[in-house]
């Protein structure tokens, strides 16, 4: 009797992750980014992973979510813009991959520094399968700043973003000239060198930073 | 019979004159006539800041269109863009409002994307990068830390 009961209950839990699961996916495009916003918030502030040595777990989970908000494919592919179309695809997962590296170097990195500042979701458009989230992040000292993000559907009614517009200046756009310009005045291939560089100077950087501690 | 043969010259030569001005007016005014050519294309901002109708439209530093009317649709600005003919715009054409120079006049940027799909006339891009108010920006190192 007892096991028939404790079996219903776990029956019963399972339901509940299986709905909420699928509750975290669905709903607007506003709800679905402040739900994972405030699984990063989580990670970061996460006792456990605070700790010095644990910058690379700290890491690791932040990038983990991050890929569940950002759509690197779409993201790459309008950085690169009209080179994109010359791309074969082994070149075109090598270069996502590259490019969401890049970004993880870049902006990871800052997110540590997070110390209690606050989100505030102003509004957000809904225009066939693409939305625009307005936001604004709140310091503690009462600086704002306005933050856009572009998002696409997904087949299962799910937003993933990609493109950040703060202060009025895209992420897009930035990476598009400047991949432009390296391309125009070299080429692909040294962009890609150029990107493969960077990103094991970063690796052998966090690992010296990481034996250290 | 002398008389009207100059009557009719210095007529002629008047209508002429006024055509050559009519003429010289059109080009440096750029006035175009039946819609211009060339297609349109709208763009939403939230703030146009200082751009006017006859600005001009860049590719690369490239014109290729101005600006032809500026107005206000739901609390944004939306600015129709009459581009060439031949300039195709995918539809991740990033439109930015960008300054010549440190404090030059303003004009809109074009950056082309990579998408298969094109704009079609009367479409509208849906990237747009408003002007970075230096003002603004100013005004919140100042007045920001409270």
């Amino acid at each position: 009797m007892i096991g028939l009961r404790r079996c219903a209950l776990a029956a019963g839990a399972l339901l509940m992750v299986v709905v909420f699961a699928h509750h975290a996916w669905a709903g607007s495009p506003s709800d679905q980014l402040r739900a994972q916003i405030e699984r990063v918030v989580k990670a970061v502030e996460d006792p456990d992973l605070k700790k010095d040595g644990k910058v690379r777990e700290r890491r690791t989970a932040v990038r983990r979510i991050a890929d569940d908000i950002f759509d690197f494919n779409e993201t790459a592919k309008r950085s690169l813009a009209r080179h994109w179309l010359q791309r074969t695809p082994a070149e075109r997962k090598e270069f996502v991959d590259l490019f969401a590296n890049l970004l993880e170097r870049s902006y990871i990195s800052k997110i540590e520094l997070y110390n209690g500042e606050r989100f505030a979701y102003l509004g957000e458009t809904v225009e066939g399968d693409q939305a625009t989230v307005r936001t604004k992040i709140v310091t503690k000292q009462g600086t704002e700043i306005p933050i856009e993000y572009k998002m696409l559907r997904t087949p299962n009614d799910r937003w993933l973003v990609y493109d950040v517009v703060i202060e009025g200046v895209s992420l897009v756009a930035n990476y598009r000239t400047q991949f432009n310009k390296i391309i125009q005045t070299s080429s692909y291939q040294e962009l890609v060198k150029k990107m493969k560089t960077k990103q094991t100077e970063f690796l052998d950087e966090q690992r010296r930073t990481s034996d250290r501690s | 019979m002398e008389r009207t043969k100059v009557n009719v010259a210095v007529g002629l030569f008047l209508v002429l004159g006024i055509l050559a001005l009519a003429y010289l007016s059109i080009r440096l005014g750029k006035v175009s006539f039946l819609g211009g050519a060339g297609y349109l294309v709208s763009a939403d901002f939230p703030s146009v800041g200082g751009l006017k109708a006859g600005s001009s439209v860049e590719i690369a530093g490239v014109q290729v269109g101005r600006v032809e009317s500026i107005g206000l649709a739901d609390y944004q600005a939306r600015v129709v863009l009459r581009l060439e003919r031949n300039v195709k715009l995918q539809d991740d054409s990033i439109a930015s409002i960008k300054t010549k120079g440190l404090i030059g006049e303003k004009y809109i940027r074009i950056s082309p994307g990579g998408s298969e799909k094109l704009i079609p006339p009367n479409g509208r891009i849906r990237e747009v990068e408003a002007p970075v108010d230096l003002e603004e920006l100013i005004s919140k190192y100042i007045f920001g830390k409270v």
